[in-house]
This record gives structure tokens, sequence and C-alpha cells, in this order.
């Protein structure tokens, strides 16, 4: 009875999982750690996120506009009818998945230091979880301003509330020094890694998010003005880290051809400095990818065919849900010798190879120009292996010639995306704002589609240029941010 | 491989080691006396002689069992000695030998006197008890043979309420006591069967109830809580026949069931009438009629109503086809049981058959129960037994008896006719190419040891082993079966599952009385129970050829293939103790505690403390009391303590990680991380829910609960009245907390919530007349529960709807119903649980107009439409007009049973009741026999809408009905032959014949009201009644 009783205390009553994987049998191994950075990019690969980033980077300017029957959610974001973003469902999914991402990178962060393995090897998986963690609060900082801040895993209940970032410093360092890190800790490989980011995403996303704080500071976004370092600063930063990735290395560079550019057979071009890692030998939405059949109307059902460019050769492509439609007005804008029209938005479908018979163009039968650069045309039914881009070399090469003004160096570069587009140089002697302002307007055409063209608003200040958001006669407070949603403020007590 | 885990192999070693130090080390000395021969006859106040009744010499080894006569001999005793008798039932009877050769005993039955009840851990007699206690007598519930036991308790116990929804081979029932406590985790009690507890009562298919000798459902703190963790829910304690003392007995017992349904089939049998209202129905919807004359798109012709009424021959009367002829059940059983004055033994076999309503729908089972009781030593007994159960279920349930008559079974060319590519409900095509089979197998081994270390000092120590296994073979055949279809061609499954349960109790029994009026009883013991459940599946699709159902997985399309497995473990170490002490037979005191350690509650509340108290007088002992000659028991009990519920299964309380796949620079890779997808969300289910976060402080939910009891006797114990009032509050109910975005999850496991269920029980029984010819009893039961949602946490964390209205917070609870795609049953403050919550209606609209000032709009507001009321006078009807339209917890039950007994006759009825629970029968207005008194401009009713195909129906209070029903349960009558003895080798023979669910008084308009605890009736076919005929024979 005694020995009994003894036993009672003495005994083992903790739980070991069985099937699943937990803290307690996870972070042993490189393969383990790996298996965990690979956890947190596969979260910019949900549907929840990967395709909001055109409903919130492309849809609300002036690029595209979205069907009649689309969702309510997304019809708001189209036309800037503000009542309802609290409770956005896109706005929401995309809040909450940049946190998912960003638990998953800390999760990295925590426990890798604490696993015996390769040095070499533990510092590109904690650099790579770095830069995730950045990319994630670069996008969330963009959109609605100040959020909560997460520098550790969650692992209990307390901690699942975290109060908002206390003003623009601290979210913004926090992405220049997550960046800094990443940059220190990641190698160039001399063959780019599909889906894995390196030295010189890490660079490339520093340069930006210093345009991005710049720029915003020097266009009196609210918050900004706020911010420590003079808007020159934050200038030359960009242009220092842009600079380093133009010059500092010889793995990415310009296509010469511009459908080169979006060659879904190169995923290792080098143009692409960061992507969404989709293949089409994926089993779910997100593991495959449906992006370009976002972009391209429906037909007929059947397979369409695309010329290519100058070329007399035609490539295969299903049709599509016509979610983002390009808007005729910004359609219009182009140099009607701009081969980013031409090339980069169908205007006519083939029905064979050959290219004999147009089966739909506009202005006809097609509902809308649509952009091609999401084509794959080894598609298997809805599934492709598109990967659309977070960051490519021609963004890093504006970014530098936004940031350093009218150098040589900057001309140079724009004026070799004008020329690969069929189109001349760039006037020359502008005074640096007027430089930078035309560098802006070259990159409305050249980044056109990527879920980029929202942003230059953003810093730039010019959201009430929007026509809807004049329609709709939105004060700064009301279109500034996205507001942090609803659901978030109900639930994460440091808020209330 | 994880070291931590194997770290903890050695306990259940331990365990046993423990076990078996409690084999004595001493030795009896025998003892021999020179002295005298004393004989004589034991009977029964009959005059019956008592076979097999044991007389002890007090003090001394010596004993001796009567024969067949009653008669006994004992030789070379003492002249001073005292004798006891004992026999099972009986009072024991002590005399003193005072130089006496012959000594006759007449033994009285301590049935009416000195009941000796079960309870958790040891005995106690019924006239000491102080908790809240009902034995149910087995031989009540043995007319009608049943799988399981505890679907024959139904009406038979206040405060227990037993819901036999289903009818189907071989069906479990749903058992509650005192109302349900829980939201997340099991409302079922606690089931123990001779010290093993095994689980959630509802399917005790293991135990063959003709083997159970007694039947205690333990029913408040005082009683339950001793189960500590799991005795939220109430316990019933099961004890099998064991020590049948006696010569050697045989008996086979058999039942023969014929099923009947009680009321019609609600059938379209005159097609003509069917075609009409269907026509009647699409042009409403502004569809083309159907029937019509045309071959429709599917290339099914659809006659005219015209072609119907003349030439038309086919009008498949599908029940005949999809019904048994005579559907039987059969139940064996034969038990052989033995008493040698050291050695007990008992075997019994069943054999079950159970062929249900539908053809090849069928459950069989064969059980096997031995046990053996040795006295190794005279102070020391091993008891070991064995449970087999092998049982087989062949499911082809839910055939479409309500095909459309028109359809034949075969087309001309022998292939059975589809109504289209996409008709799955062909009853002959689904039997003969579908499979669905479940092997089951359980073996329970229990070893016991007794050692009466001291008069007063009682070890026992008992190791218990379950050992469950199931295996399923599923094939859903391609063009039949929509699973089959959509695989496609063909879907085929392995499932297996095993489970293992090991117990290992050991306690002590000290018992003792201090200067003759101090009586003290101290249980103290330990437990220690490791569950381990195992599980795996197999599916493959995609079969070129399907001859061979899932009998070559491997011939399915490779890339489609599924594998599944899963595996948990828990366990539960708990130390027990109870302190009876009465004071001069008048007052008694009990007090329990029981500490509980889990490996399912979280690290910072891994042990629980469950304690109770109760006290109780015997008013009826005191003088004052006495002098009135009035009652024979006057006892008021009061009890309040605290039991848990575990609610949650394994594992909740670490985190967990979740796997992807990642498609990492060229190879698909396996990712692995913080938060996996605990479930889907949003319209179409396409959004993740993410959890995975570890709650530490996680732990079982408590219920408190006081109980009043009186239990009162009159006219010399024939008439008893025993009244209890129970307050039960359960706290920390398990839920899922919403968690802020930022987290990166959605959900988490918290223990929040409040539940309250407070009743009344009264049972009144008694022996009306009581002749040598007759014998007239009856007992009546009545039970109230009323419940109530006192606490469902935060509004936000936990997502709680406001009522527009009244500002009442709730949330849905149960399944979205197809049928008016919405909930039907919330859980709100202040409401009982699970109430109803829709539109409310008054009647049909008879105009446009009349609809259009209603509030409503559209279709909603034609003449002919269910005219929903606009509550909040916003002159819109929408969902802030939707409120609590009815209640599916039932007022009271109460039942009613009847003996009598003539000579050798007897027979006995026993009437069931539920009133005052609604019921949604979503059948209304489908059923056939109601669709021709729909709406019609010609026929302005208001009491069924007008026929229409298109209608999105809401969920109101139309659908609702009141589920009361007075059923006729059991009638049943029986005869007993007196056999001569000696002349034959039979001893006795009873012949009996029983109908169950003779009839049903109802309002409720579908086939049977008795539901599930959600309240929704969905058709599926009338309750059955049945017939048996059942001999025993006995040897």
């Amino acid at each position: 009875m005694l020995a009994g009783i003894l036993f009672l205390c003495s005994c083992n009553l903790d739980e070991y999982p069985y099937g699943f994987y937990s803290e307690e049998n996870f972070y042993k191994t490189a393969t383990d750690a790996e298996a965990a950075v690979n956890y947190a990019y596969g979260a910019l690969n949900f549907i929840e996120y990967s395709r909001t980033i055109f409903f919130i980077g492309d849809m609300p300017s002036e690029l595209i506009t979205t069907k009649s029957d689309a969702t309510v959610d997304n019809q708001d974001l189209n036309t800037w009818k503000v009542a309802n973003f609290k409770t956005n469902a896109t706005l929401e999914h995309f809040f909450k998945y940049a946190f998912v991402g960003i638990n998953r990178a800390n999760a990295v962060i925590k426990n890798i230091p604490n696993c015996d393995f390769d040095q070499s090897l533990k510092d590109q998986f904690l650099g790579e979880a770095y830069f995730l963690r950045a990319w994630n609060y670069f996008n969330l900082a963009r959109n609605f301003g100040l959020v909560p801040m997460h520098y550790s895993v969650v692992e209990t209940l307390e901690q699942t509330s975290s109060p908002l970032a206390a003003d623009m410093d601290e979210i913004w360092n926090l992405i220049f020094s997550d960046c800094r890190m990443a940059a220190s800790l990641l190698p160039v490989y001399p063959q780019p890694r599909i889906g894995r980011a390196d030295k010189v995403a890490a660079q490339s996303l520093l340069a930006k998010a210093y345009l991005y704080t710049a720029s915003a500071k020097a266009h009196n976004v609210p918050l900004y003005g706020n911010m420590t370092l003079s808007a020159a600063q934050m200038y030359d930063s960009a242009a220092y880290y842009a600079g380093t990735v133009i010059t500092g290395q010889n793995v990415y560079g310009f296509e010469n051809n511009l459908l080169d550019i979006y060659d879904v057979a190169n995923p290792r071009g080098r143009e692409k400095i960061f992507l969404m890692s989709m293949d089409r030998s994926g089993a779910s939405e997100g593991e495959y990818s449906k992006i370009s059949k976002m972009f391209i109307p429906y037909i007929s059902g059947s397979t369409i065919y695309l010329k290519q460019g100058d070329a007399n050769t035609y490539i295969p492509s299903h049709d599509g849900y016509a979610e983002y439609r390009t808007e005729i007005a910004f359609y219009n804008s182009f140099d009607a010798a701009d081969k980013r029209k031409t090339h980069l938005i169908a205007d006519k479908v083939f029905s064979n190879s050959s290219g004999t018979t147009i089966s739909a163009q506009y202005p006809g039968s097609l509902p809308y120009p649509f952009c091609r650069k999401y084509i794959d045309p080894q598609f298997v039914g809805d599934k492709t292996s598109t990967r659309p881009f977070l960051i490519r070399f021609s963004d890093v090469a504006l970014v530098y010639a936004e940031a350093a003004g009218p150098t040589a160096e900057a001309y140079a570069l724009v004026n070799y995306i004008r020329n690969r587009a069929g189109l001349g140089d760039m006037m020359p002697g502008l005074g640096i704002d007027a430089f930078r302002d035309a560098v802006y307007n070259e990159r409305t055409f050249e980044m056109a589609f990527e879920g980029d063209r929202m942003y230059d608003i953003r810093r730039w200040n010019r959201i009430n240029e929007i026509q809807e958001v004049i329609d709709e006669g939105l004060t700064e407070a009301q279109y500034t941010f996205y507001p942090i949603p609803q659901a978030e403020v109900n639930l994460n007590g440091s808020l209330r | 491989m994880n070291n931590k885990r194997r770290k903890r192999q050695p306990f259940g070693l331990y365990c046993l080691m423990l076990f078996l130090f409690l084999l004595p080390t001493g030795t009896v000395v025998a003892q021999v006396h020179d002295g005298i021969s004393v004989s004589g006859q034991v009977t029964d106040t009959q005059g019956e002689p008592l076979t097999g009744a044991v007389v002890k010499v007090k003090g001394q080894p010596t004993s001796a069992v009567t024969d067949v006569d009653g008669k006994y001999v004992l030789r070379n005793i003492a002249n001073t000695a005292t004798l006891e008798f004992s026999y099972v039932g009986m009072i024991k009877v002590e005399i003193s030998v005072e130089g006496r050769t012959a000594i006759d005993v007449i033994m009285e039955s301590s049935l009416v006197l000195e009941e000796i009840v079960v309870v958790g851990y040891g005995t106690v007699r019924k006239s000491d008890l102080t908790g809240s206690v009902v034995s149910v007598k087995p031989e009540a519930i043995r007319n009608v043979p049943s799988n399981s036991v505890e679907r024959l308790l139904q009406g038979r116990a206040a405060g227990l309420q037993v819901i036999n929804s289903s009818q189907d081979p071989g069906a479990g029932a749903t058992i509650r006591i005192r109302g349900g406590s829980s939201l997340r985790g099991s409302n079922a009690p606690l089931v123990v069967v001779d010290g093993f507890p095994l689980g959630d009562a509802g399917d005790l298919k293991q135990i063959n109830p003709a083997d159970i000798v007694s039947l205690e459902i333990l029913k408040d703190a005082s009683a339950s809580a001793i189960y500590g963790s799991r005795g939220a829910n109430g316990v019933i304690l099961i004890t099998t026949k064991k020590a049948g003392k006696g010569t050697t007995t045989v008996q086979i017992k058999q039942q023969t069931t014929i099923s009947e349904f009680s009321s019609a089939l609600s059938l379209w049998r005159d097609p003509v009438l069917m075609a009409q209202l269907n026509n009647e129905g699409r042009i409403n919807s502004g569809f083309e009629p159907l029937y019509v004359g045309k071959t429709n798109s599917a290339g099914v012709y659809y006659p005219s109503v015209e072609e119907l009424q003349s030439t038309w021959t086919t009008n498949t009367r599908w029940d005949d086809i999809v019904f048994r002829d005579i559907p039987a059940l059969n139940n064996t059983t034969i038990s052989v049981s033995s008493a040698t004055d050291r050695t007990v033994f008992n075997l019994s076999g069943n054999y079950y058959t159970d062929n249900g309503m539908y053809i090849e729908d069928s459950y069989s089972k064969l059980g096997l129960n031995v046990n053996v009781e040795h006295e190794v030593f005279k102070n020391f007994k091993v008891r070991v037994s064995e449970v087999l159960y092998k049982g087989n279920r062949n499911a082809n349930g839910g055939l479409a008896y309500w095909r459309n008559p028109i359809y034949p079974v075969y087309n001309a060319d022998g292939t059975y006719f589809l109504s289209s590519n996409n008709d799955f409900s062909h009853p002959i095509a689904l039997t003969e190419h579908q499979t669905n089979k479940t092997a089951m197998f359980d073996n329970l081994t229990s070893v016991a040891l007794e050692w009466q270390v001291l008069p007063e000092l009682k070890l026992t120590s008992q190791l218990n082993y379950k050992y469950g296994k199931s295996t399923q073979d599923v094939y859903q055949p391609d063009k039949y079966s929509e699973g089959g279809t959509f695989a496609p061609k063909g879907r085929a499954v392995i499932d297996n599952w095993e489970g293992q349960n090991l117990v290992s109790e050991t306690y002590g029994n000290f018992h003792k009385l201090f200067a003759d009026r101090h009586d003290v009883n101290i249980m103290l013991g330990y437990s220690y129970e490791y569950y381990t459940s195992r599980g795996s599946a197999l599916v493959a699709k995609e079969f070129v050829n399907e001859a061979l159902g899932n009998e070559n997985m491997a011939s399915g399309n490779p890339e489609k293939n599924e594998v599944s497995n899963g595996f948990t473990e828990s366990q539960l170490v708990s130390g027990i103790s109870r302190f009876n002490y009465t004071f001069d037979n008048k007052y008694l005191f009990t007090f329990t505690a029981r500490a509980d350690g889990s490996s399912k509650f979280g690290k910072n509340n891994q042990w629980a403390l469950f304690p109770s108290g109760a006290v109780s007088w015997k008013i009826h002992e005191e003088a004052f009391i006495k002098g009135l000659n009035i009652f024979d028991e006057f006892k008021v009990r009061f009890s309040y303590g605290i039991s848990g519920n575990q609610g949650i299964s394994a594992y909740q309380t670490l985190s967990r990680y979740g796997t992807e796949k990642y498609y990492n620079d060229g190879n698909w890779v396996t990712t692995i991380g913080p938060g996996y997808v605990s479930g889907w969300t949003g319209p179409g289910w396409i959004y993740r829910v993410w959890s995975g976060i570890p709650n530490p402080d996680l732990k079982w939910e408590t219920t408190a609960q006081a109980d009043l009891g009186v239990d009162l006797a009159f006219f010399n114990r024939r008439l008893n009245i025993t009244f209890d009032y129970y307050d039960k509050q359960t706290s920390d109910l398990l839920r899922e907390r919403n968690l802020a975005l930022s987290s990166g999850y959605d959900k988490m496991w918290v223990n929040d919530g409040e539940i309250q269920n407070r009743g009344i029980e009264l049972t009144v029984s008694g022996t009306i007349v009581s002749t040598n010819d007759w014998d007239v009893s009856g007992s009546l039961i009545f039970s109230q529960n009323r419940n109530k949602v006192i606490d469902l946490g935060n509004t936000l964390e936990s997502g709680l709807i406001t009522d527009q209205r009244t500002g009442m917070l709730f949330e849905y609870s149960g399944n979205s119903l197809e049928q008016y795609r919405s909930y039907t049953n919330i859980l709100a403050i202040g409401q009982p649980v699970n109430v109803f919550y829709g539109y409310k209606t008054g009647g049909i609209i008879q105009t446009l107009q009349e609809g259009l000032d209603a509030g409503l709009t559209g279709d909603y507001a034609q003449a002919g439409e269910y005219k929903y009321l606009d509550l909040n006078g916003d002159t819109v009807v929408d969902e802030n007009d939707m409120t609590v339209i009815g209640d599916p917890n039932p007022d009271f039950m109460a039942s009613l049973a009847l003996n009598v007994r003539w000579k050798n006759f007897d027979a006995g009825i026993f009437l069931n009741a539920v009133v005052g629970n609604d019921v949604v029968n979503t059948q209304a207005f489908s059923q056939p026999g109601n669709q021709p008194f729909r709406w019609t401009p010609d026929n302005p009713t208001n009491d069924y809408p007008r026929l229409r195909e298109n209608r999105q129906t809401m969920f109101s209070d139309w659908w609702i009905e009141d589920g009361s029903f007075l059923r006729i349960q059991e009638l049943n009558i029986g005869y007993t032959f007196n056999l001569p003895k000696e002349k034959v080798f039979l001893s006795a023979i009873r012949l009996y014949a029983n109908a169950s669910n003779l009839y049903t008084f109802t309002k409720f308009s579908g086939y049977d009201p008795e539901v599930s605890l959600l309240g929704i009736y969905s058709g599926g076919y009338p309750r059955l009644r049945k017939w048996t005929f059942g001999i025993d024979i006995t040897f």
C-alpha cells in the first residue's frame, strides 16, 4: 500500500507526441532545420496570401479592375469602399498569413542557434529566416502601417497578444536590421536556388525598404515624418544597397529579351532574384499556381494560343477566370511602340499553334487585353509552374535610379530598360525631382501587373489621385493605410 | 526514437510486481477437534429446500454445503460451536449448537431487508447508503434480447435517460445521467464491469445481459466522485454472475424475436397522385413538368399523368424489395456453473444474431465468459475471469425504400435501371456491389486476489487487461455509389484499429465496530491505467476491374493511394480513499477523495483532487419515530462533492507542428513547423484553421454536485419511496478559443464556460398483493431535469453571436442541415442546451399583399409560402427576427412497471413516457402522406405551403412538433413449470412471450419521436415492434 502511494508521486505523466512533430522531437538535425525554413517560405504560397498580392498591389490602383461578380470584398478593394475594410476577408487573410510567415520564421530564429550542425548551414538558414521576417513585415508596414510586433515565436496564450509598433522607426528598423543580418549571413549561390532567398535578395529587399521610407518621408506620407533617419540618408542607403546588387555580383542581371524575363521554363533566369516557388506537379493550389488564370478572360474553355512577340511562334495556354482585368485607360496610356504593351499584353488569342485563326481579339469578343506575363505553355489543366516575382533585377535597377537621382549610372540603367522595351532614351539632364518622377513613371509600365504599383503610389503619397478615391471623397486618414482588421482588434488584448 | 518514451515502460511492470507482493506469505494451520456431528435441513420461508447453502463453524475452517434436499452434515465439531448458515440472497443465520445434533434452519430472503449494493471499490448495505445509488434488477429486463444491456435500461431508473434512436442491428444507445454537463467532451457515464472501468456507457456489447446479476447507477457526487476525473457523468457498475453457489447447474436460455414496423410506411402507392403533385411543384417553380410523356436529358421516360392512369404498368413496391420478409433475431445463452467447497466456476456462452429490417443488413456475435474463483488458503482467494467477444457487422442500411415506384428494378436487358448517371440509390445495385463489413474482437481478462489479512482488514488487488480490435472492409463501386463514381472507378478501404487498456488496482478495506456503536469502514488504494489506441487505414481508388472489391488494394491506381495511421496513449494514476462512519446505526457519514494524475492534462494541472462528503440520518431508528409505527425506513441524505470529466483527447496540451510540401530548388520537399491545420472554414471550406499552441494549463471539466434525498418505507416495506433533488454545476468547460490574427494561429483549447443541471427524481415501488397464489407489484419512476447554459466565455474570444432583439449571446451547435442551409440548434447563455433557433411563422401567406405587408419580399412573399414573422417590427424579415423556437430537452420522463403472478403464470407491463420535448420533423412536408394537403388557390389552407421545388426553406417553428410520447414498451407473459425433483433431470422450465413497443401514444406526425439528443427527426423507418418468444431451461 505504501509502495503504491509512493508511486503516485514518482510516476511520469508527461505526454510524448506520436505521429506528429512538436517542439519535443524537432529541430534536431540540419534536415529538420531546413524543413522548418521551407515551412516559413511555404506561408507565401497559400491562396489567402498569394492571390492577395495582386488584389492589394495592383487592383486598388488604376491598372486593373475586377469582374462584376467578384466577391464583395474584392470589389470593395477595387473601388475603395472603405466602410467595410475592417472586416474585409481579403485584407484579413493577407494580414494573418503575413504573421503566419513571421511566426514560422521566428521559430527558426529561436531554435536554430541551439542545434548542432555545421555553422555555415546554420548561417544560411538563419539568414533566410531573417529575410522572410523582414519580407512579411515589409508587406504589413506598407499596407497597414503600425502593426503588432512579434519578435519571437508564439508558444503560449499570453504571447498571442502583442502591442502595435510604437512608431514607424520600430517596424522599419526591424526590417532594416533583419535584412542586414540576412545579407551578412547569406551567400550568393553560383546558381540561384529556386524558391530560396540569398544575399542578393536580402540586399534588394533592404534597398527597396530604404527607398520606400525615404520617398514616403520625402512625400509627407503620414507617420513617416517622425522617422529618425532623414529622407536623404535613407535615399543614400537605398542607392548603396541597390548599387551593391547591381555591381557586387554577377549571377543576376538584365535579361536582354523582354519575353525571356517571364519564361516559366527558366526559373533561374537572370532577373529572378526572389519568387513564389510553385510547380504544376503540386497537388493543391499554392503548391501549383493558378495566377495565369486570374489574368486571362474566359474564352471558350479550350486551349488558346498567344503570339510570342515579333516571332512567328505561338504558345498554348488555358483560358481563365477574368479576376484581374486590365483597365482600358491604362492600356491606352502606354507608348504605342512600347513592347511591354505589344508583347506583354495580349489583345489577340489564336485557336491553333500556327496562328492562322484568331479566336478572339480586343476590341471584339475579347473583353479586355490581358496581361500575359504569367503564361505557362506547359500548363496541365488549371495547374501551372508560374512563379510570380517578388523581387526582380529590373525593379532593383529602378530602385537604384530613383534613389541615386540623375547620375550617369542611373540614366544607363533606366535607358537599358526603356531600350529593351523598344523605346528611346529618357530625356537627359533632368533635375533630381523630375528624374525621380520620370523613374516613377517608368516603373508604372515596367512593373505593371506584378503586385507593385500600389506601393509606388503609396510612398509617393498619390493615393488621392486615384479616381475612385476622389469619387468616394476619402480623407487621408481613410486611405493612407488599411485599417487593422476588426478580428485582430477584438482578439488582441494589447489593442483594447 | 525518443528516449523519454522508453523510460516509462517499466511502470506497468512495477504495478504487476506490486500486485504480486500481495500474495500472502503465511500458512494456515489445520485444527482438529474431538466432538459431535450435527445434521439438519435448510429451507426458505416457503419450505423449499435450499441447495448449496454453506454451513460453517464459526472461527473454524470446517464447513459443509447443503445437498439437493437442503440437507447437511457436519462431523467432529465442538458441542459449544456456533454455526453460520449463508446463502446468496438470504440473511445469514448464526445458531449455537449447544449440544444439539439436529438443527433445521429457515432462511429469510435478504433482498427485502439487507440488500447489498455495489459501490466503487467495495459494497455497502443498501440501508447504509449515503449517496444516490439506484439498483436495477436484471430480472426486469431479461425478457428482451439486446446486444448491449444499456438499451434495456430505458425507464428503469430515475435520472437515467436512455435514447435508442437507432434501431439498426447491433446499434448502441445514448446514455445520460442527470443531463449533459459537457459541450465538447463525452457526456456518457463511465461503465465499470466487475471492478474494471471500461469507458463510456452506450455500447457494452462484450457483456451478455444474461450474465449480469446486479446493476448499480451512481448518480450523486458522494457515489461517483470515487471515480474522480471520470465520474462527472455518473457511473454504471455492473456485476456479472460469478459464484453461483450450488451443485453443478446447466442453463439454456433461448430467445427468438421477430420484428415488424409499428406504423405504416409513408410511400407513394399511387403513381398518378405522385406525378400530379410533382408536376404541380415543378410548374410552381417555373420548371418544365416532368410527367408529360417525354424522355428527359438522362434518357429516362416519364409518362404523362394520363398514361399513368391508363396504360402504365410499372409500379414497383420498393419496400417489399428493400425490407426483409421476416427480420429475425436469435439469442442463445448456455451456461454451466459449479461450486465445490473451495472452487466456484462459471462458464457462459452466447450466440446472438440480429438480422435488420434491410436485406443483407446484419449483426452477429459470439461471446464467452469464464470465471473461476478459488480459495487458495482459507483467507486468500484468487479470481480469474475471461471474456471473449467476436462480432461481425454487415452494414447494408439506409436503402431507398422510398424510390420512385415508376422506376423498374431492372432494364429490359437485365441491367439495373438507373434514373441518371448520378443515381446512387439503387438498392439492389448497392446490395450486390457495395461492401461494408466490420469484424470486431474483444478480450477482457481480469485477475483478482483477495486476502483477508485480519478479520477487519481485507486487501484486494485486481489486474485488468482489455484488448480490442476491429477491421473494416469497404468497397464503394463505380457507377452505383457516389464515393466510387467520383473516386473515380471504385473506392476500396481497409481500416484497422486496435486498442489496449491495462488497469491495475489495489485497495484495502478496514471495517470494525468499536464499542458496539461506532462502525468504521476505511478504504484506501491506488489505481493505474494505461491506454493505447492504434489505427491505420488504406484507401485505393480507380480500379481497372472491380471484381475484387477491396481484396487487392494494389490493383488500384497507385497515384491515388492514400495511407494514414495514428496512435494515442494515455495514463491515469490515482489514489483512492473512502471513510465511512456510522454512529449507533443512526448517523452515517461518508467522505471520499480521489487524486487523479492524468497524462491528458496540461503540465501545470497534472494532478486533481476530487473530494466528496455525505451525511445521512436514519430517522426511523430514533425512538420517537419508532413509536409512531409508521415508517420502516425514514432516511434523509445529503451529499456534496466534486467530480471531473477528462473530456480532452490525448495530446491537446502539446505544441503541434504541421507538415506541408514546398517546391525547393526543383524538388518537392516536406516542410515542418509550428501550427497545423486543424480544420477548414469559410465559404466552400477553402480557408485553413490553424491550431497547435500548447496549453499547459488545460485541465478536466469540474462538476460540483449537491444532492438531497429521502428514502421512505412503509407497511412492512411493501411501499418504498425514494426522492432526490440535485443541483449540478459544471465549470471549466473545454472550449476552443479564438486567437488574434497576428499570433499566426486561429484557435486553441481552453477551460471556459459553465452549465447547470438541476432536477428531481422520484421512485415509488410497492408490493400490492403477496400471497401464496398471488403477487402484484409495481413501480413508478419520475424524473425531471432542467439544464441551462450559464457561461460560454468572452463574447469576442469565443466568437459568440448576439441576438439583436434580446441581446442573448449564443453559438451554433450540432450540424448544419442541408434542408435549411443552416444550423438548427444553439447554445445560448440562459437557455437550456441545444435549443432550436430560427424564425417564427404565422401560417401560410394567402395573398401577395399579405406577404409584402408581413415584411417578406420576392419568392418569400408569394401566396402559398410560409409566413415568417417580423418579430422586431422593422418591416423586414431577416436574421434579426430569428429567435428561440423550441427545446429538445424533455420536461420530464416517467415510467410505470406492473408485475403480476398467479400461481405459475406471470405477466408484466412496462410503460415509458417522455414529455415536453420538441422535435424538428424535417419530413413534415416531404412525406407523401402530407403533400396532398398542400396549399393551392382552391385549398387556401394555413397548414401546408404550396408545392415548390426551388424553395429555399428557412428553419422555422413550422417544423417543430411536440415529441412527447407514452409507449407500451413491454408486455409479457410467462409460465414456469414446477418439475418434480429427482424424477426428471430437468429442474425448471420457463416459457415466456414478450411484445416490445406494442403501441405508442404521441402527437408527433413522423414515424417515431424518439430521436437523438439534438431533437432532429430525419425519417428513417418506423419503430420496430418486436415479438420475442423465450424459453429458459435449467438442468
